[in-house]
């Protein structure tokens, strides 16, 4: 019996063994442009197809393979595919410190002079959306899908019954949250297993308080900038305060943002605010659209005496940026299908689909994407993700170590010493 | 193939065919020696010296560190941290899974009809995939909405109702629940198969002598299945260090490392800290520290080895 199924399982292994050797079967004719991304709604698929459509007919002999991978398994996907010097030709990334990393092993092409050529379709982006893609003044990315920046979200309906107005400063925020615990209501919906979400509390409160030129001075190491700074500090102790004080939801540091554990705390009545990337809108709006008539946003408030202005936001103008490989066999072709990718049509399909891509004067129906643009266009300064923005093992150390504040289990100043130990060996 | 070519070869020459005969072997491991070979045998020794450079894992830019990876591990708290989450993990496994796998196993064995039904139920969770599993239970011990609290409140336990996957107290303990009732089936299968080989004379037999049926299971059963005690416990604390995926989907190892395990730390160093060679480090150190102990256990229960 055992024997027949070790035989029968050994021809099935010879199989499959068989299968692995034989090479795929390429397309004899036409050559092969592979593009991975981790847009996996219908809606952001279809922008993304039509564009691949129109770089084929427009190029006889080409082919787009397009491939979308779910957001944690792309990251690893992607980080696999450089490290065994086989990766796509065209691919998306957040920009950043991951990003830097591929630029630095030489592995992304430079756009720079591909943009030179083509002045009038590099002037159409907002300018400030090259920076997470800029390295050494080179332009590696261009910025592809959306705008993407924190905001408080918060319950109308709730604010109303209740008579709470938003919040503008940090005072206001207190006396918020005062009036939301008497009613037994969590004052702030937070689903930190995935540290990211609670690291955007941090991000803001340092830029509230020190002004976005203490995170950049520190992350560049220039102009005397140190994490060990008492910005930092005074950040970790008013996000301390906010925990001490109730303002998040019991369980926050164990709840998983990726199902839902913020959300449906929203949905059910038990929490009034969340802060969160402007996805959260369209992502409630096919979840519960019911409460997406409910929902309203308004930006992180002030902090007493902090240099930060209260117009300077966190998040990414791009969202994704789409950028070609130095493995790619034919990289001009990939050039120009990513200039098809973020080209005017792609840009119009995307704002259809109820997103924003940093391109200037694009036309906007949707109350929400105008109010949106409005704050972007107002910021003095749009600071991208912390986590995005380091080095990778320094985001991963500011997750853990703010995914830690809010535990209380480190003080403020433990925390920033110990960033600033780790900063100092990591940015030399 | 092989086969037919070495028969007509030993209707052949007398010499050629002996040779043949003993390169047979030979010829038929040579496959699963290759497959082995080139994915465990390679990536291992491959780690060992990855773990000797300072390497993000993208292009040209590895750097030789020499011992410096595994110094930093001789005092990475995380890291021991986890390790020993892993050795609580193997403990409790153990702990929990043997006695209740024996208790269902012989309750199986002595149920008459019915109990068909009652194995598979029994058997279901060692079915279900860990990643389905993992979201199920992160539903079920979900501190507002979940099952668990509530059914607490409902009988009126609320005082012991936790935040059981955000609380550093709890958070390891609830995964290695999740843990035990998943793998209690596959040990009690295996307690299972063991009783089925006790010799129903024997028990017949000693039943005539007057032997209750607790003496029977504490005096006979139960020394009879020494050996499967042995393999079992063996693949229970293999098997729990180094465990990876309930943790990954549940936890991800948080919060603040209060469930990470070696291979979690492992998997976060490589992919989502870009450090190649300290992972490796990690995943060497975890290679070593399981053969340690696999070989300690093995050594140490070999008194209980079946004759078989």
């Amino acid at each position: 019996m055992s024997s027949k199924l070790a035989s029968k399982l050994s021809a099935l292994a010879c199989g499959a063994a068989m299968v692995a050797v034989v090479p795929f079967a390429a397309h004899a004719a036409d050559k092969v442009i592979t593009s991975w991304d981790l847009q996996t709604t219908a809606g952001a698929v279809k922008v993304i197809r039509d564009a691949a459509d129109r770089f084929e007919a427009a190029n006889p002999g080409y082919k787009v393979e397009d491939t979308h991978i779910l957001n944690d398994a792309y990251k690893t996907k992607i980080k696999i595919a450089f490290g065994a010097n086989e990766p796509p030709c065209v691919f998306a990334s957040w920009g950043g410190g991951p990003f830097r990393e591929y630029v630095a092993a030489n592995q992304v092409v430079d756009l720079t002079p591909y943009l030179d050529k083509d002045p009038a379709f590099k002037e159409r982006f907002a300018p400030a959306s090259f920076g997470a893609v800029t390295v050494d003044g080179k332009i590696y990315g261009l910025p592809a899908e959306n705008t993407a920046i924190a905001v408080v979200f918060y319950n109308k309906e709730m604010f109303e019954k209740l008579n709470l107005t938003p919040p503008k400063t940090w005072d206001e925020l207190l006396q918020v949250i005062d009036v939301l615990k008497k009613n037994d209501i969590a004052p702030f919906a937070l689903a930190n297993k995935n540290k990211w979400t609670g690291s955007m509390y941090y991000g803001y409160l340092v830029d509230r308080i020190g002004g976005p030129e203490a995170f950049a001075k520190a992350a560049q190491r220039k102009d005397g900038g140190s994490f060990a700074d008492p910005v930092f500090v005074e950040a970790g102790k008013r996000l301390q305060e906010l925990v001490n004080l109730g303002a998040f939801q019991k369980g926050y540091n164990g709840l998983d943002y990726d199902v839902g554990g913020s959300r449906r705390l929203l949905y059910t009545g038990k929490a009034a605010m969340e802060l969160m990337g402007t996805w959260e809108a369209s992502t409630i709006g096919n979840e519960n659209p019911e409460f997406a008539k409910k929902l309203g946003f308004f930006p992180f408030p002030s902090v007493p005496g902090g240099k930060g202005d209260p117009s300077d936001l966190l998040g990414t103008l791009g969202d994704n940026f789409v950028s070609v490989t130095n493995a790619c066999p034919e990289k001009d072709k990939a050039v120009d299908f990513i200039k098809f990718l973020t080209d005017d049509t792609a840009a119009a399909g995307r704002v259809a689909d109820s997103r924003l891509p940093p391109i200037k004067n694009l036309k906007v129906d949707n109350p929400f994407l105008q109010e949106v643009s409005k704050l972007v266009s107002e910021a003095k300064s749009v600071q991208l993700w912390w986590d995005q923005e380091l080095p990778p093992k320094l985001g991963e150390l500011h997750k853990d170590t703010s995914q830690e504040l809010f535990g209380l289990s480190k003080t403020p100043e433990q925390v920033a010493d110990e960033f600033e130990a780790a900063a100092k060996a990591e940015l030399k | 193939m092989t086969d037919i070519s070495t028969r007509s070869a030993a209707g052949g020459a007398g010499g050629a065919a002996l040779s043949l005969r003993k390169l047979a072997p030979a010829v038929f491991l040579a496959p699963a020696v290759l497959l082995l070979a080139v994915y465990l045998l390679y990536p291992l020794v491959d780690s060992f010296r990855l773990s000797l450079l300072d390497w993000n894992g993208l292009g040209e830019n590895a750097r030789y560190v020499g011992l410096d990876n595994w110094k930093k591990l001789a005092t990475d708290t995380l890291f021991w941290k986890a390790a020993w989450n892993n050795i609580l993990l193997a403990v409790f496994s153990v702990v929990i899974q043997m006695p209740i796998a024996v208790v269902l196993a012989v309750v199986l064995d002595n149920a008459g009809k019915g109990s068909r039904i009652l194995k598979i139920l029994y058997f279901l969770p060692l079915l279900m995939s860990s990643v389905a599993l993992g979201v199920l239970f992160k539903y079920f011990y979900d501190v507002n909405f979940g099952p668990l609290n509530a059914l607490l409140d409902y009988v009126g336990l609320g005082a012991f109702a936790q935040d059981w996957l955000g609380d550093t107290r709890f958070a390891l303990g609830a995964v290695i629940a999740v843990v035990c009732w998943q793998y209690i089936p596959f040990y009690m299968v295996l307690f299972m198969a063991g009783l089925a080989s006790f010799p129903a004379e024997i028990s017949e037999a000693a039943k005539l002598d007057g032997a209750s049926e607790t003496t029977i299971f504490w005096k006979m059963k139960l020394p009879h299945l020494k050996g499967t005690f042995r393999t079992a416990v063996v693949l229970s604390v293999i098997g729990a260090l180094r465990y990876f995926d309930l943790i990954y989907v549940m936890t991800g190892g948080g919060p603040e490392g209060a469930s990470e395990l070696m291979a979690t730390y492992m998997y976060r160093n490589v992919f989502s800290s870009f450090q190649l060679g300290y992972g490796s480090t990690v995943a060497s150190a975890m290679f070593i520290i399981v053969i340690l102990i696999a070989s300690v256990l093995l050594r140490f229960s070999k008194r209980f080895e079946t004759e078989v």
